[in-house]
């Protein structure tokens, strides 16, 4: 480029020089020419200078920045690579190292949890495939994506076994799962779960199932077979039922005919009366010997509260089938019954009775301490002749073992027609119902793994022991006021942190009966009454709980000796010695922010960001929720600041021990 | 002399428990007959018209459920009343026979006080006296 440029220069030059020649003169000529080669010469060199010193390591910077940006080149860039540009290119350099750095640390940290992923999906197949039950992952679409050893051998006795992505309904009948899996949706709750009765395709099999919906879409199905249990039990069902029934008779009998003796005189008063007594103690006897044993009969099937509405839409589901139609009218009503056969019974049984215009109605309403469903059509009744007759047909085809009748005895119920103004009837009573209210905050889980335990090394001392290794006891106590040396305990609650995690369902929480009066202003503070603790166990009990509850943990809290003095005081009723590690959240936080910020829960947690739900603040919950959640948040800054040990951020901490009793 | 006589058919299977009721039946004075198996009974009704039939549920052939219906349904039986009898006596029994159209329930065992009662009370206070 500066080559062209200083020949065109000279090429006008030259021009000029050949035109004026013969017109101008020639001294002015000859300067002109040697200006403008002397010109020429000036823009060519600072363009060399430019290019070799400037353009040319700007683009082997700029490449080799490049290839470290986008060509995943993890060698170290040359800080000469470019020594024109002065510390550009060991900037650069120090740029890219950088770059490097980081990205080994982050597909170290990618490829470390790769591996604790993969790790522990393969425990938790190992694990699925030696528990006893059945277990199943379906999608929403109902399709298997995950089955285990033991479902293959309850629901695979079809014509295929069960494979990936195929349909469950080839292997389970769909009629309940289908209503289970339409019941969940219908809760709003995305870890929902019902229980449910199924059998296999060709009738083999009946199961009893757990579906529980997975937060992230689809289900999975616990099962257990079911089918010898219930036909021993079915058994045994027949044979108390005849028991009862071939002692019943007689016995009612007996009493009947007691009532004839006097009369006749035929005894001595004393033999009369002995024979009073017996038959009375007998009859009594057989008497609620029967009526629990029917009042037992319902529990014998799984029973789950259904929604009236539920059994409405299973019931026009499948009437709708049939070509005919049902208006339902419901009450919120939850039902203590099996959803699958009642709709059924119901469904099966408007089939035999037809109605004269194609369409029934399904009224479900509250009746006493259970409900009342009324199928009513228009045309004639039904006979309890042809009814009986209906109740002895199965109650599906694929179900042969298991009749209409089996549905109602099973529900310890029975079925009769009645004819009301509005038309003729089937009515059929449940035993328990209650009305559907807001649904009861979804219980925590019980279930809790931490895979990575296993492989938790357990033998460094505390002391060296990383934060995030321990497991802590976090707890918060209410008390009958603020002097730990004369005030008494009324509430204590606990949460365990394990492998850097709080465990949702390791709650320690109770209410304390301190054995004297409550003061109002204490009252106040924390909504707990004499009366709520009345009947509440006393500290010793609590703290032998506790101490187990807390065992091999560090105990935390926020400000520790208040709460550390008042489990102390109960160290003597019980024997126990409370001499665990214990970290104070207020120490941490003066170590973390420093002793110029204040350290009240309150601040602290605002600080942090952690929430506490204003109905859980002051109680001992969620005061202990709340102080966990900060509690973590503070480790992970004290490791960040090098304090990475339990001995490093107790000697931090020891250097703020003064805090405290600023404090109080 | 006294009132009609009332007339009361006893449907029961049990023989003993027959007879304590017949006993009851004829201290009471009612005109009474016995059949032991729901087969028999709507001919038997028909046949003599009873005031009351005492009704056992748990009848061979024919439950004493089909038998009220049927009572029911007959429109020249409009005046039949029905006591239904049960071993089992659960409230459920009780609200069938009663949907069925039983004028009342008693459970067994019963005392024959109470069954009196029962009886006086569906066929009217009037007491019968014997041979009148």
């Amino acid at each position: 480029m500066a080559v062209a440029v200083a020949v065109a220069v000279a090429a006008v030059l030259a021009l000029a020089l050949i035109t004026g020649a013969g017109r101008a003169t020639g001294g002015f000529t000859l300067v002109a020419v040697i200006a403008g080669f002397g010109l020429a010469g000036l823009v060519s060199g600072l363009w060399y200078l430019v290019d070799t010193h400037l353009a040319r390591p700007v683009d082997v910077l700029s490449g080799a920045m490049r290839a470290r940006a986008h060509g995943d080149m993890a060698d170290v860039l040359d800080p000469a690579v470019a020594p024109q540009l002065g510390d550009l290119a060991p900037a650069a350099a120090a740029l890219a190292q950088g770059l490097a750095t980081t990205r080994a640390a982050l597909a170290g940290a990618v490829a470390q949890q790769t591996a604790q992923l993969t790790a522990g999906k393969a425990r938790l197949e190992a694990l699925l495939a030696d528990v006893p039950v059945g277990v199943l992952l379906c999608s929403g679409d109902h399709k298997l994506a995950f089955y285990n050893g033991p479902a293959v051998e309850m629901i695979g006795a079809g014509l295929t076994d069960p494979g990936l992505d195929r349909p469950l309904f080839d292997f389970l009948r769909d009629g309940p799962v289908r209503l289970a899996h339409a019941r969940l949706l219908a809760t709003g709750d995305p870890a929902a779960a019902s229980d449910l009765l199924a059998a296999t395709c060709d009738g083999g099999r009946i199961l009893s199932a757990r579906m529980r919906l997975r937060p992230e879409g689809g289900y999975v199905l616990t099962l257990t077979d079911v089918t010898e249990g219930l036909a021993t039990h079915a058994k045994r069902e027949a044979l108390m039922a005849d028991m009862v029934d071939q002692m019943r008779r007689p016995a009612a009998t007996l009493a009947s005919l007691m009532a004839a003796l006097p009369e006749a005189g035929a005894l001595a008063p004393p033999v009369e009366r002995a024979l009073r007594d017996e038959v009375a103690r007998l009859t009594r006897s057989v008497t609620e010997l029967t009526q629990r044993h029917d009042a037992g009969r319902s529990e014998a099937v799984p029973q789950t509260a259904t929604r009236a509405s539920d059994l409405a839409d299973g019931i026009r589901a499948r009437i709708e089938a049939d070509g005919q139609s049902l208006t339902a009218n419901t009450t919120e009503l939850l039902l203590q019954c099996n959803g699958f056969e009642v709709i059924a019974l119901v469904a099966g049984l408007a089939g035999h009775v037809g109605s004269e215009a194609g369409a029934f109605t399904l009224n479900v309403v509250e009746d006493g301490p259970g409900a009342m469903i009324r199928l009513g059509w228009q045309g004639p009744p039904v006979q309890v002749a042809q009814l009986e007759g209906w109740l002895d047909a199965p109650l599906e085809p694929g179900l042969p073992d298991l009749a209409r009748r089996d549905v109602l005895t099973g529900h310890a119920t029975d079925l009769w027609p009645e004819t009301t103004p509005d038309g003729p009837s089937l009515c059929l009573p449940i035993r328990q119902a209650r009305r559907a209210v807001t649904r009861p905050t979804p219980v925590p889980r019980p279930v809790v793994y931490d895979f990575d335990l296993l492989s938790q090394a357990r033998t460094g001392a505390l002391h060296d022991s990383p934060l995030s290794a321990l497991t802590y006891v976090v707890f918060d106590t209410e008390t009958t006021g603020l002097d730990p040396a004369r005030d008494d305990i009324v509430q204590i609650a606990a949460v365990r942190i394990v492998n850097g995690r709080r465990v949702e369902g390791e709650v320690f929480d109770t209410l304390v009966n301190p054995g004297r009066p409550i003061p109002a202003r204490s009252t106040a503070v924390h909504g707990i009454t004499e009366a709520m603790v009345a009947g509440a166990p006393d500290i010793a009990a609590v703290t032998r709980r506790f101490h187990a509850f807390a065992r091999g943990a560090v105990l935390v809290a926020h400000n520790a000796p208040f709460d550390m003095a008042l489990l102390r005081r109960a160290e003597a009723a019980t024997g126990l010695v409370f001499d665990h590690p214990v970290l104070d959240t207020v120490l941490l936080s003066a170590v973390v922010f420093g002793q110029h910020q204040t350290h009240t829960l309150d601040e602290l947690t605002q600080r942090l960001a952690v929430t506490i739900p204003e109905e859980a603040r002051h109680t001992a919950l969620g005061d202990s929720i709340a102080t966990a959640d900060a509690f973590l948040k503070l480790i992970g800054m004290a490791q960040g600041q090098g304090h990475g040990t339990f001995g490093a951020v107790l000697a931090q901490v020891r250097r703020h021990g003064r805090l405290l009793q600023d404090l109080n | 002399m006294g009132a009609k006589q009332h007339r009361v058919l006893v449907v029961e299977d049990e023989d003993n428990i027959a007879i304590a009721l017949d006993y009851l039946m004829t201290r009471e004075g009612y005109a009474h007959d016995r059949v032991a198996n729901g087969g028999d009974a709507m001919a038997h009704i028909h046949a003599t018209h009873p005031d009351l039939v005492l009704l056992d549920v748990m009848l061979p052939e024919v439950s004493g459920y089909e038998i009220c219906q049927a009572i029911r349904l007959d429109p020249s039986l409009a005046g039949v009343k029905i006591l239904m009898m049960t071993a089992r006596g659960s409230a459920i029994e009780r609200r069938k026979g009663m949907a069925l159209g039983a004028d009342g329930f008693i459970s067994k065992p019963f005392e024959l006080a109470e069954l009196r009662d029962e009886v006086r009370r569906l066929l009217g206070r009037e007491r019968v006296v014997p041979g009148g």
